[in-house]
């Protein structure tokens, strides 16, 4: 029954319509609780196989055909499942030498990406032959804070967008790094790098006040630095309506989301999980039904370690 | 016309004030390994195989030897040096000219090099960047600054000859070829196209004068380890206090 409604919504594409009247239907009834399991990858580096076996810390991890089949288990198991990838898709193995990042995104779409932001490696062939790959993308790319316009991948990537997961509207948008003095001038272009916090912060109000009531950054800013730069730690205490940054860049692997405090006293959870596909995130979240819309106040979110499997 | 409203006021609930039902009370989380214990998805090994069958055979060919397991580090690292003197080696050979350093970000270094066989692909993995060989001839105060961005990065991969202390991310003591650096002498370098034109915080560079023949990198280090192997040699690389920190 549950995978039956959630084929009814993908396959109508009338999610606007099922996930506002659910709510109505069941109105005083006792409500299961609404569960949101997110899945997600940062700094893949065209890692689609696994490493190779020799002798080395990771060899044999990763690869996208063992995370194709947890990916497709996890999505048997639970009912509203989003994946995500926080950037640096692209750069790290022959693949994308001699295929320009086609397997990687192909590989993606198959697994059935819900979305994923864009790192300064994704940089690395032309912002025409990243163009040229999204061709293959099933899902969006999401970046907030990098003007396109004039550039070969202008209209071509999204700032933000509304995901319906059963009765939730859950809100994903990107942020980017600074190009300048990272990627090569004339790979990046005329493309302008807008203020990560403001956009992000000008993004997240509005994901928020749209209703959303989950919203989520995919950051390749890295998720801290010695020097005063600005990062996923300096976002999270600076924002407002930020519940989760999925972060990337720095390749660094959590042994657990870190929490941070909002301008607003609410928890923002920032996550990362390394890189070259070796570890593959899960972040569950549950959810309460709030008796009217709470713009304003802050809510703390119970950060534990998963116990059952 | 019935179906129609529904849908508009679907709309208009999922838009409107009252969208906002619900606000996360618990986060659980965990990390899976993406190990040999999961099995494969048959679809994705098919989608990926052709793909794969032309890479491997490419990839799987054995140029040279590796003495041992040598992993980036700083502030010096054997691979690294290993680098840096390939660099400067082929640059001497292609540009047909004396080199006095050759230099390389160490966060360009992108793998290791592992005991035993090494094959194409590996070089394409320590070296995944299509990157050219860039010759400039800079002038001692220009160098200072670039060994200043090196230092304060923690370090960098330098050639034979080009020692230096890192001390409150400066860089002190610079000695090239056993001697102090001049800040009003000219040195003849070579590194990436990227730090050229002023990757990695090196926008010192970028006004500077390039000679671009078109040498990929990765290329400069197969035909390198081609030309060990061929005079009998396994790349063995060593430590000698090249980058060190002062403090």
């Amino acid at each position: 029954m549950p995978i039956n409604r959630r084929k009814f919504i993908q396959d109508t594409g009338a999610a606007v319509l099922a996930s506002a009247l659910i709510p109505l239907h069941s109105e005083g009834a006792a409500e299961p609780v609404q569960k949101l399991t997110i899945l997600h990858t940062n700094d893949v580096h065209s890692r689609l196989e696994p490493f190779p076996m020799d002798g080395s810390r990771n060899q044999g991890l990763g690869g996208v055909a063992a995370r194709a089949a947890l990916i497709a288990k996890i999505r048997q198991e639970e009912e509203q499942v989003l994946v995500l990838d926080a950037g640096d898709i692209f750069q790290g193995t022959p693949y994308f030498n001699i295929y320009k990042g086609e397997p990687e995104i192909k590989a993606m779409s198959a697994m059935g990406y819900d979305a994923a932001t864009m790192g300064n490696h994704d940089f690395d062939l032309g912002m025409e032959n990243f163009a040229t790959q999204l061709k293959h993308a099933s899902f969006p790319i999401l970046i907030s804070n990098y003007d396109f316009s004039g550039t070969e991948l202008e209209g071509k990537t999204k700032p933000w967008q509304i995901f319906k997961k059963g009765n939730l509207q859950i809100g994903v948008f990107g942020v980017g790094i600074e190009l300048q003095g990272l990627v090569a001038e004339n790979l990046y272009g005329k493309t302008v790098y807008r203020d990560p916090i403001q956009t992000a912060n000008a993004t997240a109000s509005m994901l928020h006040k749209k209703g959303c009531d989950l919203v989520i950054c995919l950051s390749h800013l890295g998720d801290r630095y010695q020097e005063n730069k600005v990062s996923d730690e300096i976002l999270a205490k600076e924002s407002y309506d930020i519940d989760l940054i999925i972060g990337g860049h720095t390749h660094r692997f959590f042994e657990e989301p870190r929490k941070y405090t909002n301008k607003k006293g609410g928890v923002v959870a920032v996550n990362q999980v390394g890189f070259g596909g070796i570890q593959l995130g899960r972040l569950e979240y549950e959810f309460s039904r709030a008796k009217k819309k709470n713009l304003a106040n802050a809510h703390t979110v119970v950060i534990g370690k998963k116990t059952s499997e | 016309m019935y179906r129609r409203n529904s849908i508009f006021l679907g709309l208009f609930i999922a838009l409107s004030s009252c969208s906002t039902f619900y606000q996360p009370t618990s986060l659980q989380h965990t990390q899976y390994k993406i190990d040999a214990s999961i099995r494969s998805d048959s679809s994705v090994v098919g989608m990926l195989q052709p793909y794969a069958t032309n890479i491997n055979t490419t990839m799987n060919k054995v140029i040279g030897a590796s003495a041992d397991t040598y992993i980036n580090k700083r502030p010096e690292s054997e691979i690294g040096n290993f680098l840096a003197d390939c660099y400067k080696e082929m640059g001497e050979k292609k540009f047909a000219r004396k080199i006095d350093a050759a230099f390389m970000n160490a966060g360009g270094i992108r793998s290791y090099l592992s005991k035993g066989n090494i094959t194409v692909g590996k070089i394409f993995e320590i070296m995944p960047f299509d990157n050219i060989l860039i010759l400039q001839e800079l002038k001692g105060s220009v160098l200072q600054q670039y060994l200043d961005v090196m230092a304060a990065d923690g370090g960098w991969p330098v050639s034979k000859g080009v020692t230096l202390q890192i001390k409150n991310k400066k860089a002190v003591n610079i000695l090239i070829h056993g001697k102090p650096l001049d800040p009003n002498a000219v040195y003849t370098v070579v590194h990436s196209d990227y730090v050229a034109n002023g990757g990695s915080d090196c926008s010192m560079l970028k006004p500077i004068p390039q000679i671009n023949l078109g040498y990929l990198m990765r290329d400069a280090i197969v035909e390198y380890i081609d030309s060990q192997t061929k005079a009998g040699k396994t790349i063995q690389p060593v430590i000698e206090n090249r980058v060190t920190n002062a403090d």
